[in-house]
């Protein structure tokens, strides 16, 4: 990077004392405004995979990074990004209650270098806490395509602090920013922030301040930052006052009066205006900016997706290509695993297993329980991970805060606000992170509102569900189809919304104030290093309770022991009980049912167990293919499916192929199901209860099992009833039955 | 004047800020203050909320919200 700005050595002040020094984990925490790329910056720094995402609000927790840098061990906090240090939102006072009570060694504050001054005000209050503080101008890389000029070195002049410039997308600045850091840390006491002057009233008040708390409340003093506590105790920050337990301070009234004579406002305002004079006063100072400036690509974007008329038209079309391309591009794959663990997988693990003496049942567990269950649910990792990549694209371009925009109307008319949205956009991935995005949810009954209709937005769990019924029934509109049941879960996340706030959660709307960040381009890197992240945990699952679960349906449907027909084990009875409730839906069959029961583990199941339960009976083999022509089959065939990945996104004619398809599960369907009936299924499949790890987040945020009960109680009800109506409806209509 | 009546493109510089407590907090914090050039950008598709521009970035905020802020527009 070329620049004026290097960190310049003061001569040399620190020689690391001893090895004490080298040997301890320094912590550096890593505070900022919210978008600032403080999670994109440790990702860069220690190799680590925090989400990260072109919104505000992304890091909700805060999350460790432990790592090694010039022999010294770093640990780096990211903590989720605040305007001030007075919190609003729960995320926020994460940040804060770090901060203030951890007392770090270290705040590596990351500023947006494209928005100085209002970064600034935070680094003015960061000041305040008395700990080592470098900062990180981050976004640097922007800033001079902009042609800011940003002077530094008159910012570590008029501040007392260090300052590197960094981009943490293009790796640039990061070495100089830890060397600097390590030499700061080494020499904290040189290094304590300047005091700032906030401007003779507020000084003289806060001076006043001092001595009587100071003689009333010793104990006090050690527990917080000293400057940090007397400024928040007149701004009366509702926090400290209950962290303290402190209600009258005569003297503080004493000293808060002449400032409001003096000011004519309240004492918030003051603070703020004196803080902003100083960001400001700075930014005119060290800011550089070129007289002209050109159209930006973000107001260009903005202008057709923000189009009063075309935004949610737009909106719409977008999921809608979302989900023909996840599609389009994955079913080759999915088709190409699936022929693998359908034939191959199943041949050669007989031909393991036989000549080792293994008896008939175990070669029957592993195949028809193990390979047909966990197979039948593998074969839609394609899908879920072309979801997670356009899901993971969206976040980074800046997409979100737009959504939460044009939504904000619709949210508004159900109570919700349009930052709702994001952790409902975020559950069409997977539910719980979701829940856990209701974070950034200001007041408690959003977050409690919200998190309950996640749940309804379909995450990528249902998804093998979808697929295998509508490659089965609707074959020539599988998008369209799918993109229905989407839309579906949000016209119905609206409706329930509605409902809930004429009953459970009457009251004000809450207010809705958010930042549009400009519009980024991810890069490919970090698009498939967050799509692994994303995707990897349906691996995990598939690899670890799927698993067990489908042992476990594989021993149900076999037992008691020896059972003739799969109706009469234990699942086949369990099934035949529950079916009837499913009759009026069209698919009372206790093969549907109990598959729809083991899919409360979570929902892929579903698939697992239809896969296990449709399995077919000993395959009939004319002549059994050799290990080399399997392998031979399966390189032609992931041959294939690339090229007509490629061609379907190209958008080249895809020869229509006579292969039949060989998914024995698609062809049992088929036979008992109809499409309608089967819609029905998709449509209960969609709705009816959350799976148990979504239910232990809910449980977990909210600390109680009340609203989780509230959930799974609520969804179960409405997937009856929207399944029902789906399907009488249909043969009302006449659409067969 | 305040800032809710003002169409997209137009300027004003903020004269007062009405609403109080966590909502005024939060507003000041974002750097909505007294003195400060504001610029309305878009209005959302169906009226609600508004976008604006501000210490060089972009903002939005419902109307109900811009209502309480008022705003001198200049020339
Ligand atoms: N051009 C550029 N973009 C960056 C840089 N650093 C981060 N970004 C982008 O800025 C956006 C925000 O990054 P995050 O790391 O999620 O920001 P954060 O500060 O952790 O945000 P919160 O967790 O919401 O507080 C992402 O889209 C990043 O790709 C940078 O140095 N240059
Ligand atoms: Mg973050």
């Amino acid at each position: 990077m070329s620049t004026q700005l290097k960190y310049k050595d003061e001569e040399s002040d620190g020689e690391i004392s001893g090895r004490s020094a080298e040997a301890r984990v320094i912590t550096v925490a890593v505070a900022g405004n919210p978008n600032s790329g403080k999670s994109t910056l440790i990702n860069a720094i220690a190799g680590t995979r925090l989400h990260v995402g072109n919104w505000a609000g992304v890091t909700v927790e805060k999350k460790e990074a432990l790592f090694d840098f010039g022999g010294r061990k770093i640990r780096l906090v990211d903590l989720p990004g605040t305007y001030s240090l007075s919190p609003y939102s729960q995320e926020e006072i994460v940040a804060r209650d770090y901060l203030v009570h951890e007392r770090p060694d270290l705040i590596i504050n990351v500023v947006d270098a494209t928005n100085l001054e209002r970064n600034l005000y935070l680094t003015v209050q960061i000041m305040e806490l008395g700990i080592p503080v470098v900062m990180a101008l981050n976004i640097y890389d922007e800033a001079q395509e902009k042609g800011y000029r940003i002077d530094g070195k008159a910012m570590e002049e008029m501040l007392g602090i260090a300052v590197v410039p960094t981009s943490a997308t293009r790796k640039t600045g990061l070495d100089q920013l830890l060397d600097t850091a390590l030499r700061v840390a080494d020499a904290p006491k040189q290094r304590v922030p300047k005091k700032l002057n906030y401007g003779e009233d507020i000084e003289v008040a806060c001076d006043y301040l001092a001595k009587s708390f100071r003689t009333s409340y010793p104990a006090l003093t050690d527990s917080y930052p000293q400057r940090w506590l007397l400024l928040k105790l007149m701004e009366q920050d509702s926090h400290v006052m209950r962290e303290l337990d402190l209600d009258d301070l005569d003297f503080l009234d004493q000293a808060l009066h002449h400032l409001r004579k003096a000011h004519g406002e309240d004492i918030e305002s003051i603070m703020a205006d004196a803080r902003y004079s100083l960001a400001s006063g700075l930014t005119r100072e060290v800011l550089h900016k070129p007289e002209l400036r050109p159209t930006e690509i973000t107001e260009k974007i903005d202008k057709i997706v923000l189009n009063r008329f075309l935004g949610i038209p737009i909106f719409m079309a977008a999921m809608w290509l979302l989900f023909k391309l996840t599609f389009d591009l994955s079913a080759p794959f999915g088709a190409w695993l699936g022929s693998m663990t359908d034939g191959p997988f199943k041949r050669w693990a007989s031909a393991l297993l036989t000549p080792l003496g293994a008896p008939d049942w175990t070669v029957s567990l592993v195949n028809d329980g193990v390979i047909a269950g966990v197979g039948s649910v593998i074969v839609f990792v394609p899908v879920i991970f072309a979801m997670m990549f356009f899901i993971t694209f969206l976040e980074g371009s800046g997409y979100m805060a737009r959504a939460a925009f044009v939504m904000d109307r619709t949210m508004h008319a159900i109570g919700l606000h349009g930052k709702s949205f994001i952790p409902m956009l975020l559950g069409f991935g997977c539910n719980v992170p979701g829940i856990y995005a209701t974070r950034t949810l200001e007041n408690p009954k959003d977050k409690v509102l919200t998190a309950l209709l996640v749940p309804l937005m379909s995450c990528g769990a249902r998804l093998p569900v979808y697929v295998v019924f509508v490659s089965a029934f609707f074959p020539n509109n599988s998008s369209t189809v799918i993109w229905s049941l989407y839309v579906m879960g949000i016209l119905l996340a609206v409706l329930m919304g509605l409902i809930f706030k004429k009953t459970l959660f009457r009251g004000e709307a809450p207010m809705f104030i958010m930042e549009l960040p400009p519009y980024r381009m991810p890069s490919l890197h970090s698009l498939c290093v967050h799509t692994w992240e994303k995707g990897k945990h349906f691996l995990y699952k598939a690899g670890t309770y799927i698993f067990a679960v489908s042992i476990l349906v594989w021993f149900l449907l076999n037992l008691p022991w020896g059972v003739e027909h799969k109706r009469d084990s234990y699942l086949g009875q369990a099934g035949a009980v529950v079916a009837p409730v499913f009759q009026p839906m069209g698919f009372g069959t206790w093969e549907a049912a109990s598959s729809l029961i083991s899919g409360v583990i979570a929902k892929e199941i579903v698939v697992g167990t239809m896969g296990e339960i449709y399995a077919p009976k000993k395959e009939e083999q004319a002549e059994v293919p050799t290990l080399q022509e399997d392998l031979k089959e399966i390189g032609v065939s992931f041959g294939a499916a690339c090229s007509k990945a490629v061609k379907t996104l190209l958008y080249l004619p895809v020869p229509e192929e006579k292969e039949k398809d060989r998914s024995a599960l698609k062809q049992a369907l088929l036979g008992v199901f109809t499409p309608l009936s089967s819609y029905a299924f998709m449509v209960f499949v969609l709705l009816y209860m959350p799976c148990v790890v979504a239910i232990a987040a809910m449980r977990q945020e909210f600390g109680t099992w009340k609203w989780a009960v509230v959930g799974l109680g609520y969804q179960t009800a409405l997937a009856w009833c929207a399944a029902l109506i789906v399907y009488q409806g249909g043969r009302v209509l006449g659409l067969g039955g | 004047m305040n800032l809710a009546r003002l169409k997209p493109g137009q300027k004003g510089t903020i004269t007062s800020i009405g609403s109080i407590g966590p909502l005024k907090r939060r507003l000041m914090d974002m750097g909505v203050l007294v003195g400060e050039e504001v610029k309305v950008l878009k209005v959302a598709p169906m009226g609600d909320p508004i976008e604006v521009s501000i210490k060089s970035y972009n903002l939005s905020l419902r109307k109900k919200e811009a209502e309480g802020i008022a705003v001198e527009v200049a020339g």
